[in-house]
């Protein structure tokens, strides 16, 4: 199924193995390189976790299933805790092109909700293949540009 | 001092401070366009 | 119809990464060879509003492109320790800047003032063009052959650039292709 990161924001998580709401999604955190979902992000500020995409049973347009609590884990690394932070944010991040020229704002991606894979960048009215994207953080989403419809 | 005073030097700070911010950011930011010829 | 922008405009953009979507310097310098026609490389600043000079410099070879909102490279570590970058990137010879150098034709007459360069948006780094201030006064903008000659306190060009003088960069872009054909060049 295809869903949204804008959808996906707020939504509950569950533990599948007791049920137990463990917080909210903030963030998805992505893996440029690879164009897929890597961690969600649940909680803000110093009590945020991070669950690996691996770890998710499910995730539905109602709620997001964890194998289990155990799964929930503080940051690992500085891009982690950049990801806490909201700074590699995709929605409303600035897209540049490989060139070095401003495209406008993501106003959202979707992804498969199975794979977690990304499958369009929609900048405006325009979606962009998700295998446009070169590399992305705390300042820009880096697209390439040979992909990008003109507006 | 009145009421009037402290506040035309609070204005005459923040100027001054404007100023001198605007002049020390664009002396420490440099930058020129050098272009240079290869030597005789 | 080639896009273009002047060297003016580079300095103060972000250096950011393809693969990190980070900025991780500001343009500062911006060093170009005027013989060989092309960008030399630039050096830096740190990101930030009060942040001064960087040590790091950048190489033209490590550039990956120069868009009008950011330079591109594919990662920090084509930001470069001045020891291990050529000497014109490290310690520019602002003394030998054609900036205000004079525009002769090769039959003699002045064009004007140089006071900054144009060159092509992308990844060759390629200079087309110069900003001149015009002998009779204003702003113009004349197309460059590939190759120039540079030498003493005056550039020369070839005669018919005098019929290229543009008042705009869209105008000069418009112009660099014929410029080239006339001369017999491409």
């Amino acid at each position: 199924m295809t869903e949204s990161f804008k959808r996906s924001a707020g939504r509950k998580v569950l533990s599948r193995s007791s049920a137990k709401e463990l917080g909210s999604v903030s963030h998805l955190l992505v893996d440029a390189q690879q164009r897929r979902i890597a961690a969600v992000v649940i909680g803000r500020g110093k009590k945020a976790k991070l669950v690996d995409w691996e770890q998710l049973s499910g995730f539905g347009p109602d709620a997001v299933m964890v194998v289990d609590e155990g799964a929930l884990r503080p940051p690992a690394d500085e891009r982690e805790q950049a990801a806490t932070e909201g700074k590699l944010e995709l929605v409303g991040k600035r897209a540049l092109s490989e060139g070095g020229t401003e495209l406008g704002k993501l106003d959202d991606v979707t992804f498969d909700t199975d794979t977690g894979a990304l499958e369009e960048l929609l900048i405006g009215d325009r979606h962009v293949q998700a295998g446009a994207l070169m590399g992305s953080g705390s300042y820009a989403a880096v697209l390439d540009d040979s992909e990008v419809p003109s507006p | 001092m009145g009421v009037i005073g402290w506040v035309v030097l609070l204005v005459i700070v923040v100027v001054v401070a404007s100023v001198a911010f605007v002049v020390i950011r664009r002396r420490r930011r440099g930058g020129r366009v050098i272009a240079v010829k290869e030597k005789e | 119809m080639r896009l273009l922008m002047t060297a003016s405009q580079i300095r103060g953009l972000p250096v950011v990464t393809v693969r990190g979507g980070e900025d991780v310097a500001e343009v500062r310098d911006v060093i170009f060879s005027p013989e060989a026609g092309r960008l030399v490389g630039v050096t830096l600043n740190k990101r930030g509003f009060l942040a001064g000079r960087s040590r790091d410099v950048l190489p033209a070879e490590a550039i990956h492109a120069v868009g009008q909102h950011a330079v591109m490279v594919l990662d920090a570590s084509s930001l470069i320790a001045p020891g291990d970058a050529p000497d014109d990137v490290a310690h520019p010879a602002v003394e030998r800047n054609v900036i205000g150098d004079d525009v002769l034709t090769e039959g003699g007459s002045s064009l004007g003032k140089v006071t900054d360069l144009v060159l092509l948006v992308g990844s060759s780094g390629e200079v087309v063009g110069y900003q001149i201030e015009k002998t009779g006064g204003g702003r113009g903008y004349i197309p460059l052959p590939a190759q120039l000659a540079v030498s003493g306190a005056a550039l020369v060009v070839p005669n018919i650039t005098e019929e290229f003088v543009k008042d705009d960069l869209v105008g000069l872009g418009a112009s660099v292709d014929e410029f080239r054909a006339r001369l017999g060049l491409s």
